[in-house]
């Protein structure tokens, strides 16, 4: 148990300083530990250049930055909503809360860019994180409320209403596109596109506090969720106060979800296979789930973040479809394991 | 001591339960039984806290069960259901400790780590302790989930340990409902306070003391069993003709119920 933590953080750092030193102008890992260290004020003897040092601060740390954020808080949000319905294939993309909280990006991009003049500023991506929390919290609200059924969550709903919500807002996302100015629909399209390409330290900061409260406050409700994994009566006659867990997990995940998806548009499927891997190495305890999730996300998204803007230089391929890649065939491995356990629908 | 006075539920025009009222005592186990429809699970939904909005009163351990906080009930309160649909492949040891939640905050207590033992031990769940709860045979899960139930109650006060099963042997086999109800029943000699809803007339002959009869919302009557399952009830309560049977040297009769021939024969000419 101990060690696949170490395993995790240490799989972290390596990502990490690896991706900070990879692109067009290469970074060797002593070079980026340099600067990293020289930045804190302690010197070590790796020379570095002042173009190498620039590159980094500007371009490839808040990217890498921005990465683990969202890479584990969609992890997180991911096991969460797999513990709020009680079901593994749950997965904030999968079930539209995503594409709603995206719905209501483009929206607040496209409507109210006469309100807030410009998102890159860090007030501008606040109001931008308000708008996706309420989207993100009107689909996570009526995809649970469908998929209930005798306190029991019926997959097969919970799946369809997702394709049901994605379709709606895809449909309203190009609806809304279609009535955007030529510069707003650079900005709608540059960001629909799911990449990481738009990080600053100014979005860094922009999505840092709801990234930080969702990741760090869900673990507080890890026994509750092992409770309600019974089921939702079960939980109570444990003394949780159920109402109160449903509707913190759900505004958390709104939170964390719609936070990401207001910088990096849709990146699915980590929210599925993240705490999938995790579960699978030390079992389902949702405290140890979250925290493992959250380092696990963190991970995958340097890494695929590393992929997409490494692979075709110097093209960047959009994150979004690199997850769709792995997550997909992912996704189709998961449904026949439960379609032999017969649970399903 | 449980006592219900009273005890009415309208959902919208419909009554499901009407001026209800029994006593189910410590040491001792209480059977509800009726036909579908009847009101049993409304009746244990009440008493476990799930159904809110009802007439008349509750009174657990002499102090209103209004006044309990969910924390308090937690620890003396612990249902049973048929099945469960668990889909998180937790081991039985940790489906056990979840029973002990409302005992700690944050980390099983050497205490907590006991009652687990002993329950485990208890229900007969010692050799699959660390196995994958979603590999276990129904037969086993069930009485994971019993050995659940009963560490969230094992330490309490003797005579504030209250126990409900939601129909908990309908989905098990002959083996297993036996196994089950007879270690249920062996609780009520340290005083649990037993109401299971059972269906099997037999099962309750065997294993309840009191057995309260439901017929549309209505007590058809309440007492103990052998008064309470007389082939007159039994014929008011479940609509089939039954006779009770006094083998030799047997502790209690054994009810067969009749087929309904005469109906079956009419159908049968009808078509």
């Amino acid at each position: 148990m101990k060690a696949f933590f170490v395993l995790l953080i240490t799989a972290l750092l390596v990502s990490g300083i690896v991706a900070i030193g990879m692109g067009a102008l290469a970074i060797s890992p002593l070079e980026v530990i340099s600067i990293v260290l020289h930045k804190i004020g302690i010197s070590i003897n790796v020379p570095f250049t002042t173009q190498q040092e620039q590159v980094l601060t500007i371009i490839r740390l808040p990217r890498v930055i921005m990465a683990l954020l969202i890479g584990s808080t969609l992890a997180t949000c991911g096991a969460a909503m797999q513990g709020l319905f009680r079901n593994p294939l749950a997965d904030p993309a999968l079930i539209g809360i995503s594409s709603s909280a995206s719905t209501a990006t483009v929206l607040v991009i496209v409507m109210g860019s006469q309100l807030f003049a410009g998102f890159q500023t860090t007030l501008g991506q606040y109001s931008l994180n308000v708008a996706t929390f309420c989207g993100a919290l009107i689909a996570s609200v009526l995809v649970y409320r469908f998929s209930q059924q005798q306190g029991k969550t019926n997959v097969g709903i919970m799946l369809l209403a997702g394709v049901a919500i994605n379709a709606i807002s895809g449909s309203l996302t190009s609806f809304i596109t279609l009535s955007a100015t030529d510069q707003q629909l650079r900005s709608v399209t540059f960001w629909m596109m799911g990449s990481l390409g738009g990080a600053n330290w100014i979005t860094v900061a922009g999505i840092l506090p709801f990234c930080l409260c969702c990741v760090a406050i869900m673990p507080f409700f890890a026994k509750a969720l092992n409770a309600f994994s019974l089921g939702e009566s079960d939980a109570a006659y444990l003394g949780v106060r159920t109402e109160r867990l449903k509707t913190a997990v759900m505004m958390l995940c709104a939170l964390g979800v719609g936070a990401c998806v207001s910088v990096s548009g849709i990146i699915g499927f980590v929210g599925l296979i993240v705490p999938h891997i995790i579960r699978m190495a030390i079992g389902p305890e949702y405290k140890k789930l979250f925290i493992g999730s959250a380092i696990g996300g963190a991970v995958l998204l340097i890494l695929a973040d590393l992929v997409s803007r490494t692979i075709t230089p110097p093209i960047e391929i959009p994150i979004g479809i690199i997850t769709a890649m792995v997550g997909g065939p992912f996704f189709l491995y998961l449904l026949w394991r439960e379609k032999k356990k017969t649970f399903f629908l | 001591m449980l006592q219900l006075r009273n005890i009415s539920y309208r959902v919208q025009d419909r009554t499901l339960l009407q001026d209800i009222g029994m006593t189910a005592a410590p040491g001792a186990v209480t059977a509800i039984m009726g036909s579908n429809g009847a009101g049993k699970s409304t009746l244990l939904k009440i008493i476990s806290g799930e159904i809110k909005g009802f007439k008349g009163s509750i009174e657990w351990d002499g102090r209103p069960l209004k006044q309990w906080s969910g924390k308090e009930l937690a620890k003396t309160r612990a249902v049973l259901r048929q099945q469960y649909n668990l889909q998180m492949p937790y081991s039985a040891y940790d489906v056990i400790a979840m029973g002990r939640y409302p005992h700690f905050r944050n980390k099983l207590t050497n205490q907590c780590k006991e009652v687990i033992e002993k329950v485990a031990d208890y229900v007969g769940v010692q050799p699959f302790l660390r196995r994958n709860y979603l590999t276990l045979s129904g037969g086993e899960q069930q009485r994971v989930q019993l050995a659940r139930v009963l560490s969230q109650v094992w330490d309490t006060p003797s005579d504030q340990r209250l126990i409900l099963l939601d129909e908990p042997v309908s989905a098990l086999d002959i083996q297993y409902q036996h196994q089950l109800l007879a270690l249920v029943k062996a609780l009520t000699s340290v005083n649990f306070t037993i109401i299971a809803v059972l269906h099997d007339l037999n099962l309750a002959m065997q294993y309840a003391d009191d057995v309260l009869l439901l017929k549309k919302g209505n007590i058809v009557c309440f007492d103990n069993k052998e008064a309470a399952l007389t082939a007159e009830n039994i014929y008011h309560t479940f609509g089939v003709k039954a006779a009770l049977h006094q083998a030799h040297d047997y502790p209690h009769s054994f009810i067969t119920v009749c087929p309904v021939m005469k109906q079956y024969h009419n159908l049968a000419q009808a078509e």
